[in-house]
């Protein structure tokens, strides 16, 4: 029976292992371990000189979920290497007002239920604030969080965070998907205009097949419709190796600008597809935040060129004072911000925007919890990302941080700024 | 000295229960299910509630795949459905939550025994197939049908809450999903007592056969895919008001994979191995992200490769349990008992 006996030295081994893992959490809520937390260093600089040795204040704890491993691991690591690059650099400087930030971190492979694991066992770890990552795990938590007072950001851009009464701790740092669209179509109708046109240009728009390629569609349309311009939409077909139908039916519409709403590697076909067909010359291609990198233009090659972009967050090939500190952060760690491309500074400044809601919080003298940095995020007003995106504002009615997004072209390979802040409103 | 279980009357052998010693572990483990809530942190709540789902939802399963013998591939869209149609009652039309449960369920197995047709005339892989079409079809509905899912937005369903007690905290819900799990416990194990369920294993076992011994091979594959889905669709309606949030991403493809993969791990055609194969595929998962963390802390130097070392693992393990045994869980655990119950004569 020797199976039985290997069986039992795995169990054994299973059960040392979860009660090693139980220590972690806390059985206590957080609301009374903080007093207790507070009071042990009182205790013991009592006896020795009061104000001397500014030793480490208590670490604030963020909670965070990537994907390292599931279907969009390849924009979800350089993600999380800027998240936790800002923290190490954080605390580096002395954190923030000297509480360093530990960022209690794992991977969720995509999977919501693992998601919702690791955050009801960050939660009850003592975490204030938690980054998310994709719209699955948004979505899920999106109750959850709002119960919990947890202020989350994500890189999810739907418009429907930003409806406040649904989901009154999420905030979001990029310009949202409909945004993005929009502010697409106002630049085609500047650019049509410029070219010499009299007429409104047609706008077509081709998208993911799933909830976060509709997103901007109903927005998009209205918007275009409001403003006489002929607009149409389509999927891309889950699972497709060429799209040429599909360029056929916007040939067929006529369209002289095309947004595409989809992630990096579908539009890199679409874009060879297009080249092929000869249709690039035809029409100009528009790519939102979520294609619009340095990936796409890796694996579209020559295709890329001319492609527009609209990119919330600049990239590292047009230098903006808010790369400083990430570059050379990462370039003590023998790395540089050109090698992780912009979704390693857009991950940094996200968590850059809410570590400044945290350091409002303990400016005031108030007791960081969720609720408190909440009260603080909404009253940034303005924040300046060292032109990374445009000016964060958020309002106690208005969790979309940002509004406006320029415009960056593909030359040589490289993403080169083409218009300033186009924005959404106005 | 025991050398096996003999029944001396029909009451005996007709009995769920047959030996003390079952008796005992049964009791203890009501016991722990009536006690783990007032001593567990709020993680482990959730994990023992998404595996309460997970075990009602592989028990439906079970019943149409271990029992049954008819492959399939829908669970998750089956879920969906549940999911679906029990947030939408509450959200849209006011029905309270604990009312939408068992219509959903119903609802489900509406929709289960319409996709179940193809099975009078598709058998194995050919059915699975069918079952596929389920799947990308339900869920291309619930993508796209706006007015009715919400299309693109996720289904956001109204807090439950009993005389005013807020349910959907992991403490009450808790109640909730393991309540619904006894109950289909019970109704399971005792289905395979009746006529119907004896049925249902003789159309697995060879279905010609069950034919000319007089089972109409078509109404008792519909029954089975209409439990079946009724069983689902309350995991996926329990999982709605547990999470308040409904959205398509949950019920993809994977789903039915990782509830297939439940059952086989578990054990086919048994009820114990449900149970078996959705903790250990819940908890297989938490516990290599829990190592992984705890190995953070030690080795900072492999940092970055502990996620894919944490996927090697779980492809390892679950290869290595299979070529270990490959009846499941549910059999190593028979294996156990047997060996302390026939100690020292285990020949």
């Amino acid at each position: 029976m020797s199976r039985i006996k290997t069986f039992v030295v795995l169990l054994l081994i299973a059960i040392l292992a979860l009660s090693a893992c139980r220590p972690q959490t806390p059985v206590a809520p957080p609301q009374t371990q903080a007093p207790a937390q507070t009071q042990a260093p009182v205790q013991t600089q009592a006896p020795a000189a009061p104000t001397e040795t500014p030793k480490p204040k208590e670490p604030i704890k963020v909670g965070a979920i990537f994907d390292l491993t599931g279907a969009t691991a390849d924009v979800g690591t350089p993600y999380s290497e800027g998240v936790k690059g800002f923290v190490e650099w954080l605390n580096k400087q002395g954190g923030v007002e000297g509480h360093p930030i530990e960022l209690i971190s794992a991977d969720y492979a995509y999977k919501t239920d693992q998601a919702e694991q690791l955050y009801s066992q960050f939660v009850s770890e003592g975490v204030v604030a938690f980054m998310g990552w994709g719209t699955g795990d948004t979505e899920a938590l999106r109750p959850r969080i709002a119960e919990d007072k947890i202020p989350f950001m994500s890189a999810s851009y739907s418009a429907a965070l930003t409806q406040i009464d649904k989901a009154p701790y999420n905030f979001l740092i990029g310009t949202t998907y409909s945004d993005q669209a929009i502010i697409a179509i106002r630049w085609a109708m500047q650019d049509w205009a410029a070219k010499g046109h009299s007429d409104k240009p047609k706008v077509a728009l081709i998208h993911h097949d799933s909830p976060f390629g509709q997103s901007p569609v109903a927005d998009a349309k209205a918007f275009a419709e409001a403003n006489g311009v002929a607009f149409t939409s389509l999927a891309m077909p889950k699972g497709a190796t060429d799209y040429v139908a599909e360029l056929a039916q916007i040939e067929q519409f006529g369209a002289n600008y095309v947004i595409v709403h989809t992630v990096s590697s579908p539009a890199a076909v679409l874009l060879k597809d297009a080249t092929n067909q000869g249709m690039k010359d035809k029409m100009q291609f528009i790519l939102l935040n979520w294609c619009a990198d340095e990936i796409f233009i890796k694996l579209a090659g020559p295709a890329a060129e001319g492609v527009v972009g609209v990119i919330p967050f600049t990239p590292p090939t047009s230098p903006v004072p808010g790369h400083k500190d990430a570059d050379e952060w990462l370039k003590s760690q023998g790395s540089s911000l050109q090698e992780k491309g912009l979704h390693y500074i857009q991950g940094w400044w996200t968590m850059a925007v809410m570590t400044e809601g945290i350091r409002r919080v303990i400016k005031e003298g108030k007791e960081v919890t969720g609720e408190n940095i909440r009260a603080a995020l909404e009253t940034i007003q303005n924040f300046d990302t060292g032109g990374v995106t445009a000016p964060i504002t958020f309002t106690p009615t208005d969790h979309g941080g940002n509004k406006a997004a320029r415009l960056f072209k593909v030359e040589n390979g490289q993403w080169v700024q083409l218009s300033d802040y186009i924005s959404a409103q106005k | 000295m025991i050398s096996g279980i003999y029944y001396t009357s029909y009451e005996q052998d007709m009995a769920l229960r047959k030996t003390p010693a079952q008796r005992i572990r049964l009791a203890i483990l009501i016991l722990l299910l009536l006690s783990f809530p007032f001593f567990a942190s709020r993680y482990y709540l959730t994990l023992a509630n998404q595996i309460g789902i997970a075990v009602i939802g592989a028990i439906g399963l079970n019943i149409l795949v271990g029992y049954t013998g008819q492959i399939s591939l829908g669970q998750g869209a089956f879920m969906a459905v549940g999911a679906y149609t029990a947030g939408i009652l509450t959200a849209h039309y006011g029905v309270p939550w604990w009312a939408s449960i068992p219509v959903a369920a119903l609802f489900t197995a509406l929709v289960g025994t319409f996709f179940g047709l193809p099975s009078l005339r598709l058998k194995g892989l050919y059915l699975a197939i069918a079952t596929l079409a389920a799947q990308v079809i339900i869920l291309w509905i619930v993508t796209h049908w706006k007015a009715v899912t919400g299309g693109v937005e996720a289904l956001v369903v109204p807090t439950p809450k009993l005389f005013g007690v807020k349910m959907n905290t992991d403490f009450n819900f808790y109640w909730v999903i393991w309540g619904t799990a006894v109950l289909i416990t019970i109704m399971t194990v005792n289905l395979f007592r009746t006529h119907y369920g004896r049925a249902f294993v003789a159309i697995r076992d060879q279905d010609i056969a069950a034919s000319v011994m007089g089972i109409d091979l078509f109404r008792y594959k519909l029954l089975a895919f209409a439990i079946s889905s009724f069983v689902v669709g309350l995991a996926g309606a329990l999982l709605a008001h547990y999470r308040t949030i409904v959205n398509w991403e949950r019920f993809t493809m994977d789903v039915s994979v990782t509830y297939l993969a439940m059952i086989i791990i578990g054990g086919l055609g048994s009820v114990t191995g449900s149970y078996l194969g959705a903790a250990f595929m819940t908890l297989l998962p938490a516990l290599i992200t829990n190592l992984g963390r705890a190995m953070k802390a030690s080795f900072p130097a492999i940092e970055g490769l502990i996620p894919f070392i944490q996927l090697a693992i779980f492809g390892l393990v679950i290869i290595i349990f299979l070529i270990f045994e490959s009846e499941g869980l549910n059999k190593i655990w028979k294996d156990i008992k047997d060996y302390f119950r026939l100690w020292p004569f285990s020949y």
